[in-house]
């Protein structure tokens, strides 16, 4: 297994910083995402990792031997795009024995190493068919096994999904989570899908214009983002203007808000507070145990399937609140809603 | 009660009278004039005073004589020989082309400058340049190489056809590369990528993954090569070593003798040229398909 180090990484092209100065350690058989929106540097960054891209300054060590500027082809590493690069002229086991035959291996070897990763991704029969005669799912899955296939230290995942449907995509990020829990594999995926990330991810970095925002696990980034924008792009959040005013408490203009013990209260400045929408509760009855209780009058509701989104006015600002669809509240309604004081957080 | 037309008739109908205009080019001029070249080589030129039709005298005096098959080994030789001399250099152009450097769009400025010149202008070109009163065996000569410029090696005006290859080759290979290089743009970096991080070297990449990629350009862009070059006369006219010519200079004299009659048996050079040409290019696309089909692509 191999640790990761991207100590100081940059890339300038035609003078715009694409990465700028990132440093992110990957520990071995680690699964880390980098995630962030399209022109980030997130790809960028996995090309210099892989050696498509040489950095214009910094340095990356694979186990605490750099390897900044060694060719792609001896960094050992297996990448899998967008666009999976399979040879079009190429059978699946031929696309699959690439990397084995121009490595010099017997093709009797080649062959038994082939059929043990065709079984694994579940291709077998797929064999003798060519890359356009199979489905996008097949693509990747001959994809991982022609990378996997050549035991590479460090797996490198760009966007391996965005081609994907909806369906075929969850049962992906199965299959790949079963793959890196069996091989173990120190993995490196792109992707611009926060549900992806937080799904398949022991750790996430968060990258806006060539940075990382902020490198943590995936329910701290969610629960608890370093600043408005990862908030954002984390997924659906109310974000309002307060003012801390006592200790534990806020002035918003929702009126006083109590803070949870884990709610970044520390900090002093008037300053932004996030709840995310499926954090806030419509309560029938309201008592005296509650906190944070608001009235508000429902302005507009959007059926999401399972979920109901209501947006409420409140006072004279608004909230979103999700709720499971099983309760069905009218336009124009009057409800009491608790936003839970461990709930609410304070960007930085 | 009267019934009215499908939808899908009135369209076939629109798209048969829109088709029109090029249909009767086509028919009137290529195929008329196609079937009155195979009439006349069969014999049949009245307008001329002559009607031996059917006869095969044409094609049995052209194909007994020997001099034939030598003007047939010629043409196909110049043909071949500037076509695959082309590609050898079209293909690396191309893939240079398709990678960014410091000075590429001078590079493919400078590639395509040929495909502006007029081809006579690059046969005065080679004279000029080739020829043994020309600037290199005038230079070699300055340069005390050789005691006199009549000493250069002969380049041009004989058999082996260098001068008459080098115009092909030169007029040709912004062409190939052109259109080779479109094929690489659309194939993308993808697949190269993939194999380089697979540990494949250039070479391997080369031709493992690039030039089977890449095949369908080569194939078209050698197929309309070389039927350009096995009928072209002019390059060989004025390039060549004299009798026997090639088949289009053969066709050519023909055509300019004073005598109307040799018209019949310059259009018996002419079909015999299509025929081999259409065999060569037939089997060539046989080839090429069975390759494809062994990949799986057609």
């Amino acid at each position: 297994m191999t640790q990761v180090q991207l100590k100081n990484l940059s890339k300038v092209f035609s003078g715009t910083p694409a990465v700028d100065a990132i440093n992110v350690d990957v520990a071995c058989g680690e699964f880390l995402v980098l995630l962030g929106p399209s022109g980030c540097g997130k790809t960028t960054s996995l090309r210099m990792v892989c050696g498509l891209e040489q950095p214009t300054s910094g340095s990356i060590w694979f186990n605490g031997q750099e390897v900044t500027n060694l060719p792609v082809q001896k960094r050992k590493v297996g990448l899998v795009s967008q666009r999976f690069g399979l040879f079009p002229h190429m059978t699946v086991e031929q696309n699959v024995a690439f990397g084995l035959s121009v490595g010099g291996m017997a093709e009797s070897e080649q062959k038994r190493h082939v059929g043990e990763m065709l079984e694994i991704v579940r291709l077998t029969d797929f064999a003798g068919r060519f890359p356009a005669q199979l489905s996008g799912g097949q693509m990747q899955r001959v994809a991982i096994a022609r990378t996997l296939v050549t035991r590479p230290k460090v797996l490198l995942l760009d966007e391996p999904m965005a081609s994907l449907d909806t369906l075929l995509r969850a049962e992906m990020r199965q299959f790949i989570r079963d793959l890196h829990e069996e091989y173990g594999m120190t993995t490196l995926l792109v992707t611009h899908d926060q549900i992806e990330a937080m799904d398949l991810a022991d750790r996430i970095a968060v990258m806006f214009d060539g940075r990382v925002a902020q490198l943590a696990a995936p329910d701290e980034i969610y629960q608890q983002p370093a600043d408005e924008r990862t908030a954002r792009f984390m997924g659906h959040s109310n974000i309002f203007d307060c003012t801390p005013v006592s200790d534990g408490y806020v002035e918003s203009l929702f009126g006083p808000l109590k803070l949870g013990a884990g709610s970044n209260r520390g900090l002093k400045l008037p300053r932004k507070a996030m709840v995310r929408y499926e954090s806030i509760r419509i309560v029938e009855s309201v008592d005296q145990s509650q906190s944070n209780v608001v009235s508000g009058t429902i302005t507009r509701a959007e059926f999401l399937g399972a979920m109901m989104r209501y947006t409420l006015q409140v006072g004279e600002g608004f909230l979103t609140v999700e709720e499971a669809s099983s309760f069905k509240r009218k336009t124009g309604e009057a409800v009491s809603l608790t936003l839970p004081p461990e709930q609410i957080w304070l960007l930085q | 009660m009267m019934r009215t037309a499908s939808p899908a008739f009135m369209q076939n109908l629109r798209d048969v009278v829109e088709m029109t205009p090029l249909l009767v080019v086509l028919l009137g001029l290529f195929g008329g004039a196609l079937v009155l070249g195979l009439l006349q080589s069969f014999g049949y030129a009245p307008w001329f005073g002559i009607n031996e039709f059917p006869t095969t005298r044409y094609f049995e005096r052209l194909w007994l004589s020997s001099d034939f098959w030598f003007s047939l080994g010629l043409t196909l030789y110049y043909a071949f020989a500037a076509t695959l001399i082309g590609l050898v250099i079209s293909v690396p152009l191309s893939i240079a082309l398709s990678k960014r450097f410091k000075a590429s769009r001078l590079f493919s400025a400078l590639i395509r400058l040929p495909l502006m010149v007029p081809y006579t202008v690059g046969i005065a070109l080679a004279l000029v340049m080739l020829g043994n009163g020309g600037l290199l065996s005038r230079m070699s000569a300055g340069l005390g190489l050789i005691d006199d410029p009549s000493q250069f090696v002969q380049i041009l005006k004989t058999h082996g056809g260098c001068g008459i290859i080098l115009v092909y080759v030169w007029k040709q290979v912004p062409f190939m590369t052109l259109n080779l290089s479109a094929v690489l743009a659309r194939t993308g970096d993808d697949t190269v990528e993939a194999a380089m991080v697979l540990g494949a070297s250039s070479r391997q990449i080369f031709w493992r993954v690039t030039l089977p990629q890449i095949m369908p350009g080569i194939v078209s862009a050698s197929l309309i090569c070389f039927a350009f070059n096995i009928g072209a006369f002019e390059a060989p006219l004025i390039l060549g070593g004299g009798y026997p010519d090639t088949l289009p200079v053969l066709a050519w004299r023909y055509f300019q003798d004073a005598n109307y009659a040799f018209q019949l048996q310059g259009m018996a050079v002419v079909v015999s040229l299509a025929l081999v040409s259409g065999l060569f290019l037939a089997a060539y696309l046989q080839g090429y398909r069975r390759f494809e089909r062994a990949r799986g692509r057609v």
